[in-house]
């Protein structure tokens, strides 16, 4: 399956994000009905015609409607590449800048999650292979692998209604407190801290079971190797053996799975950020679908897919890099 | 029933026998199409019985499965039924039509009303029954197309390999490297959220994980001394596919139907939650939808009839769903292994 190599690794991302190209281009274009229509329906419909038939063919070709359909979409390509999304038909800036400003606020739960679940997983999956097969590594892996069929958002949901709606231990909504005065730097990050937990907790449980199974379970194949036993017989302690050898290999699977994993997360973090109002780009997409904000709705999918896609794309060469042997013809 | 299984077989052995005579006097591709055409031809005069043939095979390997579940999985299967159940017979479970106003705003739970109204005042228990149908719907039918359109074509890519075969990796490759969620957004944002939408990109999008596991199973089974043995007695790949190499692939399918079926629910209530739902249709990603765009609903004590009951239902059934499926994976595991595959 992974012999394919890195130029038809690349082919095939760039495939992938050419036919999001494509697609992105051609969906407003199927949509039905003509935005000149309303302004120039003649009387015959009972509709005050507003533009003369003249005026309509101006604006076709302002909008460069009335070039041939390949001509469009190359300018729409060369606008993308720039950088150039659109506008915002709801907050009247551009597509760009409204994604930018919500941003960061993705980028740290996502970043959150994915850390957490990496080093908690890793700890757990360490943990539960140490006691394979004892009912502490049982009982873990039937919760966590339950955890783990429940999907992201109705997961925050229950998480939202126990500890912020029924304890109140935690905010409802929102990164920070409204209208909140810092008298020192480290109240505003205790602050950004304190809002955060939640959407990370919920986000990263979704994805710790992967990296939990995986960690234990090549920790159970490593353990099985001849120079597990050397090292034992060198006498080096129980603690070392585990943590400096086994593992320390085992951890190479993991590295590819965390870098998959930051591209569900940032699926899994669309729906999140709506269960806890958190303002990022989800929120955003959320308010946009609402709104009907077409540009708005795209630029988001684009700069989504474009990052999915960028960083699964790394993970694949860094994976490569890291293990020649995927490179190689393999029959997986 | 088991006459009408053997002579099905019988009469397509024949038939793949003369293909089998055929196909050695041309070349590759050409003489399997060739043959495909004959026992097509075959299978369209016995449609009935080959039909009945292969969902005797597909029952067979499903209770032979079942017999084998844990104790987790009996009660997964138990609990699906029950929503089946409540699916089905809605209207004679509920009192209230989910769409009529029947009661009083917000009404908490009570003797007339079993759980409740909405901020409607709509019944919440019928609600919930018939809302379990449309997660039903969207499961069942992308599991099914995707899984078994999927499943089909990782067989006959897998079995004839050659550039079919190449083709299909390289699409499947693509496919799998979309981002599903965003694309999903986007696309149930600009089509109108019907139904039949929401199957059909899902299918686009779910299509390719089934056809990867039944493709590296056909693939490893193809160099099976068995089955070299069998075409070398000039059984066509049509016998072959249907005899020797479906019975193996069809618990393949039968797990990936399963886990598309949990991913087509959980994107559907998912996009319904964003507001991409068909506004008109009740669906539990629809109440919650409605429910948490309530104003300050945390602040009132109506989340605890209204937000709750699609929650726990959703969840229990993808619960189900999953305890189903791993004892299904379970099961269907040690042969893959020893196979070679995935």
């Amino acid at each position: 399956m992974r012999c394919r190599g890195k130029k038809g690794v690349a082919v095939q991302y760039a495939t992938a994000l050419f036919l999001i190209l494509i697609l992105n281009f051609f969906l407003p274009r199927m949509m039905p009905g003509d935005p000149f229509l309303i302004m120039s329906a003649d009387s015959e419909n009972e509709v005050i015609s507003v533009l003369t038939e003249e005026q309509r063919q101006y604006f076709i070709s302002y909008y460069g409607l009335d070039r041939p359909v390949y001509e469009q979409f190359a300018s729409y390509l060369f606008s993308v590449a720039r950088g150039d999304l659109g506008e915002s038909i709801y907050y009247k800036v551009p597509v760009w800048e409204a994604i930018w400003t919500r941003l960061p606020w993705t980028a740290l739960i996502v970043l959150g999650a994915t850390l957490m679940s990496t080093v908690v997983g890793v700890l757990l999956g360490l943990f539960s292979a140490r006691r394979r097969d004892r009912p502490a590594d049982k009982m873990l892996m039937v919760g966590l692998i339950s955890f783990a069929e429940i999907p992201s958002f109705l997961l925050g949901l229950v998480i939202l209604l126990a500890f912020s709606v029924k304890l109140k231990a935690f905010p409802l909504a929102g990164a920070i407190t409204p209208f909140a005065h810092y008298s020192h730097p480290l109240d505003a990050l205790w602050d950004i801290g304190y809002h955060a937990v939640l959407p990370i907790i919920t986000l990263s449980l979704t994805q710790l079971t992967g990296i939990y199974l995986l960690t234990r379970n090549t920790l159970v194949t490593v353990m099985t190797r001849d120079y597990i036993r050397t090292a034992r017989a060198k006498g080096i302690g129980e603690r070392l053996v585990w943590t400096r050898h086994a593992l320390r290999n085992a951890l190479l699977p993991v590295v590819t799975r965390v870098g998959f994993m930051i591209g569900m997360l940032m699926g899994g973090a669309v729906l999140v950020e709506n269960v806890f109002s958190y303002p990022g780009v989800g929120s955003l997409l959320r308010s946009s679908v609402i709104a009907r904000d077409y540009p708005l709705i795209q630029g988001i999918m684009l700069v989504m897919a474009f990052s999915i896609l960028t960083v699964n794309y790394l993970v694949e060469i860094v994976y490569e890099r890291l293990d020649p042997r995927t490179s190689s013809c393999e029959a997986t | 029933m088991a006459e009408a299984v053997c002579g099905s077989f019988c009469q397509e052995k024949e038939a793949s026998f003369e293909a089998a005579q055929k196909s050695a006097r041309m070349a590759g591709l050409r003489a399997i199409k060739a043959d495909l055409n004959i026992v097509s031809k075959d299978i369209v005069s016995k449609n009935k019985e080959t039909l009945r043939d292969l969902l005797a095979a597909a029952l067979n390997s499903v209770c032979d499965s079942i017999g084998r579940f844990s104790l987790a999985g009996k009660m997964g299967i138990a609990g699906l039924l029950l929503i089946v159940f409540i699916a089905v017979f809605a209207p004679f479970v509920t009192f209230y039509d989910p769409s009529a106003i029947s009661g009083m705003s917000l009404d908490p739970p009570g003797p007339e009303h079993i759980l409740g109204t909405d901020e409607l005042g709509m019944d919440i228990w019928s609600q919930i029954c018939y809302g379990a149908r449309m997660s039903l719907v969207i499961g069942l039918a992308v599991a099914m197309i995707s899984g078994v359109g999927g499943g089909f074509l990782g067989l006959m890519a897998g079995y004839m390999g050659g550039n079919w075969d190449k083709m299909l990796l390289r699409t499947i490759d693509i496919t799998m490297a979309l981002p599903s969620f965003p694309l999903l957004i986007v696309i149930a944002a600009f089509l109108n959220p019907s139904i039949l939408n929401v199957i059909l990109v899902l299918v686009f999008l779910s299509w390719a994980k089934p056809a990867r596991v039944v493709r590296s199973q056909a693939l490893a089974m193809k160099k099976q001394q068995y089955i070299i043995s069998a075409r070398l007695h000039g059984a066509g790949p049509v016998y072959i596919i249907r005899r020797h190499i479906m019975p193996e692939a069809l618990p393949l399918i039968f797990v990936s139907i399963l886990n598309i079926s949990s991913y087509a629910i959980v994107a559907e209530s998912g996009l319904a939650f964003l507001g991409l739902g068909d506004p008109t249709s009740k669906s539990w990603g629809m109440m919650l939808h409605y429910a948490t765009s309530f104003r300050s609903i945390y602040f009132t004590p109506y989340w605890q009839w209204w937000l709750m009951p699609p929650l726990i239902a959703l969840i229990f059934l993808l619960l189900c769903l999953a305890f189903i499926g791993r004892d299904m994976e379970r099961i269907v595991d040690p042969r893959l292994r020893l196979r070679g595959g995935q």
